[in-house]
């Protein structure tokens, strides 16, 4: 898409002296070149290494492929039955469902409440816009080991285990313990701080398209603020609320790192308590080298992504006009 | 306009520059390639943490070079998940002609991956331990050359049993009582592993006389009324709250043992340096107790096999190398195995050898893995892993029914089984 604009643009700014008319019917070869030969390696590349490999991979699904990623061993939908008769991949795919509900809105109301604070600070606001966004730069997998090693070790002198311990808790461990599932807390603290940053970038940047006499006319009103972030606030981020709630809604789904390495010990995940469907299949098929089983949960799981972000659409109304 | 199209123009020649660029510095790759061989092999290891190996490897792959002139091997070290990317690897045409293996997997062979090395072995036989032979052989054949043995042992803090009266364990009611009476608020009994497993429901279950498989490997038996009874035992030690949980590092790394924060941790061989250099003496090494009286003391054995690509353009050459530096080559073997880190040479002749192994807690642990030694069986894989794994832990933590979740978990790794037989 970049290109066609850029093409446009160079007809656009065209010099006056040329009669428009005469190239605009003839076809600009020297255009269509550029063109072919800037898209050219995208979509030779894509096609190459994504769909080909997604189709290949698809093919795999319906194959016994152990160790091999070679076709022929078909076996119908055996992989496919064997995933959904399995407890472990039927957990996992339960678990990243409740995982979602609680984590999207959760993301969500953090980020746009922080934003809200952000855009009515009228000192500092850049100090702070960077400070939350910072840790969006940072890698889930340093994030993790830090959470895992710093912040929530199991030892009298962990950060988490010093806080508590001026409250007289005893020492938690905060990720092996399972009885409570205070693994919870590690997790879901690792994301927030990962995520709400950019998030919240996003909702700033609407909040600013917000044309300000609307405000104006409304505190002229006698509009309360509360009114006025129901009635104003809200309607006018709808576009960027439901953008916003479909990538982390994706991004749910395809939680991998926080789990992984908070969860990772010398011989892997097998001890983890909870494994999301990401997890479980790096597991199956690169850890287990089988690629069959592997695809087949992939594209269960990319199913399950597709028909909850189509109902998604439906309830908020992704796409509608206004 | 014209600044539009000269933009554009740096722009593509910027592109072609750096794909050039990149085309360029991926031919710079490797290392020890020598100008003039007829045949080059390229090799993999995985990334050993200890200093000098990698620079040990490549002048061990150099020295096979100025004997056979013909033959040059390019090293490469692979950081990250090894297993993985080696596996992915070995089903392209980029798939190196020598690798080493770490946990010996029976589909690697089914597959025809690796390339029998029976001929250069014959007569050698009894060199090896009957572990490390077993796990290698599938289908009657052997395809990987032990380069060294890692003893994993259970070690403990001498002054710390000796303030509390605690003498070493001996069976696991010993070492449960142990635990409970190290612990205080600053230190732990036991570390097994951060997540309070590590390797301890194997070993739980050979301590008892049970086994992962049967003896011919065709059944899943670790649901036996041993491996029931011994398993519990875990839950026993987190009920107790005298394992160490949650430690920045796992089981591999001494860390836990060197602090304090444990008085007893399983770890392997490979720690004794550091643990020698922060303790001095104060340390003693034992196997895993027995279970109960019919059972036996158990460590494991772990380590890692050199192995042939038998779909490779130059096996015959591989394994000549393979045969020279692991088999004639008892200098550099024992350099490998004690000069950087610290690992029992897997030839009987080699680590008689080795004054290393000949006294004090270096010598036990080598007497250990000698008695006690167990590897996983080469059928037993991830899969499996992950279903006794999953039970483990609803018995250890949750305090689920141990009989019925290992029965549920031995079907399913049953089923596992029969599909790499089938």
């Amino acid at each position: 898409m970049a290109d066609t604009v850029t093409a446009r643009q160079a007809t656009a700014t065209r010099p006056a002296g040329v009669r428009p008319g005469r190239r605009g019917r003839r076809t600009d070869w020297k255009a269509v070149g550029a063109f072919t030969l800037l898209t050219a390696p995208m979509v030779v590349g894509l096609g190459l290494f994504k769909y080909t490999a997604i189709g290949w991979s698809f093919l795999l699904s319906f194959s016994e492929a152990r160790g091999t990623v070679d076709l022929g061993s078909w076996v119908g939908f055996d992989n496919y039955a064997f995933l959904l008769e399995d407890e472990a991949f039927r957990s996992s795919m339960t678990g990243i469902v409740l995982f979602t509900i609680f984590i999207v809105p959760v993301t969500f109301g953090m980020s746009l409440g922080l934003a809200v604070l952000l855009h009515g600070v009228r000192r500092g606001r850049a100090f702070f816009r960077t400070g939350f966004l910072l840790p969006a730069a940072v890698s889930y997998v340093v994030a993790a080991l830090v959470w895992k090693m710093s912040l929530f070790n199991g030892l009298p002198s962990g950060v988490a285990n010093t806080i508590g311990g001026l409250f007289g808790w005893d020492v938690q461990s905060w990720i092996a313990g399972t009885d409570p599932p205070l693994y919870w807390i590690v997790i879901i603290t690792l994301r927030l701080w990962l995520q709400v940053g950019l998030y919240m970038i996003l909702f700033l940047a609407g909040l600013q398209a917000i044309p300000v006499h609307l405000y104006e006319a409304a505190s002229l009103d006698g509009a309360s603020r509360r009114a006025q972030f129901r009635h104003i606030t809200l309607p006018m981020l709808r576009n960027t609320s439901v953008a916003i709630l479909m990538l982390i809604l994706i991004a749910a789904f395809q939680a991998f790192d926080e789990f992984y390495n908070v969860f990772m010990t010398t011989t892997g995940n097998a001890t983890a308590p909870v494994r999301p469907p990401l997890v479980f299949l790096y597991d199956t098929a690169l850890k287990g080298q089988d690629y069959g089983v592997g695809s087949a949960g992939a594209f269960m799981l990319t199913l399950l992504i597709v028909l909850v972000t189509l109902l998604q659409g439906r309830l908020v109304g992704f796409g509608r006009k206004d | 306009m014209s600044t539009s199209l000269t933009s554009r123009r740096a722009f593509l020649g910027g592109s072609l520059l750096f794909v050039g660029g990149m085309a360029l510095s991926a031919c710079g790759k490797g290392d020890a390639v020598k100008a003039g061989a007829k045949v080059t092999l390229e090799q993999w290891y995985h990334a050993y943490g200890e200093a000098g190996t990698q620079q040990a490897v490549i002048r061990y792959a150099k020295e096979y070079t100025k004997a056979n002139p013909d033959v040059a091997i390019k090293v490469n070290w692979i950081a990250g998940d090894y297993s993985a990317k080696l596996h992915s690897t070995l089903l392209t045409p980029q798939a190196p002609d020598l690798f080493e293996i770490g946990d010996f997997q029976y589909v690697d062979v089914k597959n025809g991956l690796l390339a029998p090395l029976d001929d250069i072995v014959k007569g050698q036989e009894a060199e090896y331990s009957k572990a490390s032979l077993e796990s290698a052989t599938a289908d009657g054949k052997l395809h990987g050359l032990k380069m060294m043995d890692d003893a994993m042992v259970l070690y403990y803090r001498k002054s710390v049993l000796e303030k509390a009266a605690v003498a070493p364990p001996q069976t696991f009611a010993e070492l449960a009582a142990a635990a409970m009476k190290l612990t205080s608020r600053e230190q732990k009994g036991l570390f097994v592993g951060s997540d309070g497993i590590g390797n301890a429901a194997y070993l739980l279950l050979w301590s008892n006389g049970g086994d992962l498989l049967d003896p011919e490997g065709r059944k899943v038996v670790f649901n036996s009324p041993e491996g029931v009874a011994a398993i519990s035992g875990l839950k026993q030690l987190h009920d107790g709250k005298s394992l160490l949980l949650d430690f920045t590092t796992d089981w591999y790394d001494p860390g836990a043992f060197i602090q304090g924060a444990a008085a007893m941790q399983w770890c392997g061989l490979w720690a004794m340096p550091a643990i020698k250099k922060a303790l001095g003496d104060d340390f003693g090494v034992l196997a895993w107790p027995k279970f109960g009286d019919s059972g036996r003391a158990v460590s494991r054995i772990g380590g890692w096999f050199a192995a042939v690509n038998a779909k490779g353009e130059h096996v015959e050459e591989a394994k000549k190398f393979v045969e020279w530096l692991w088999i004639k080559q008892a200098e550099l073997q024992k350099d490998w195995c004690v000069s950087y880190g610290f690992h029992v040479p897997s030839r009987k002749s080699v680590a008689a050898r080795t004054t290393e192994f000949t006294s004090g807690p270096a010598k036990d642990a080598a007497d250990i893995l000698a008695n006690t030694g167990k590897a996983y069986p080469n059928l037993w894989n991830t899969a499996m892993d992950s279903a006794f794994a999953q039970a483990v832990l609803k018995i250890a933590k949750s305090g689920g029914d141990a009989k019925s979740l290992l029965d549920e978990a031995a079907a399913k790794a049953q089923a596992e089984l029969d599909k790499q037989l089938a």
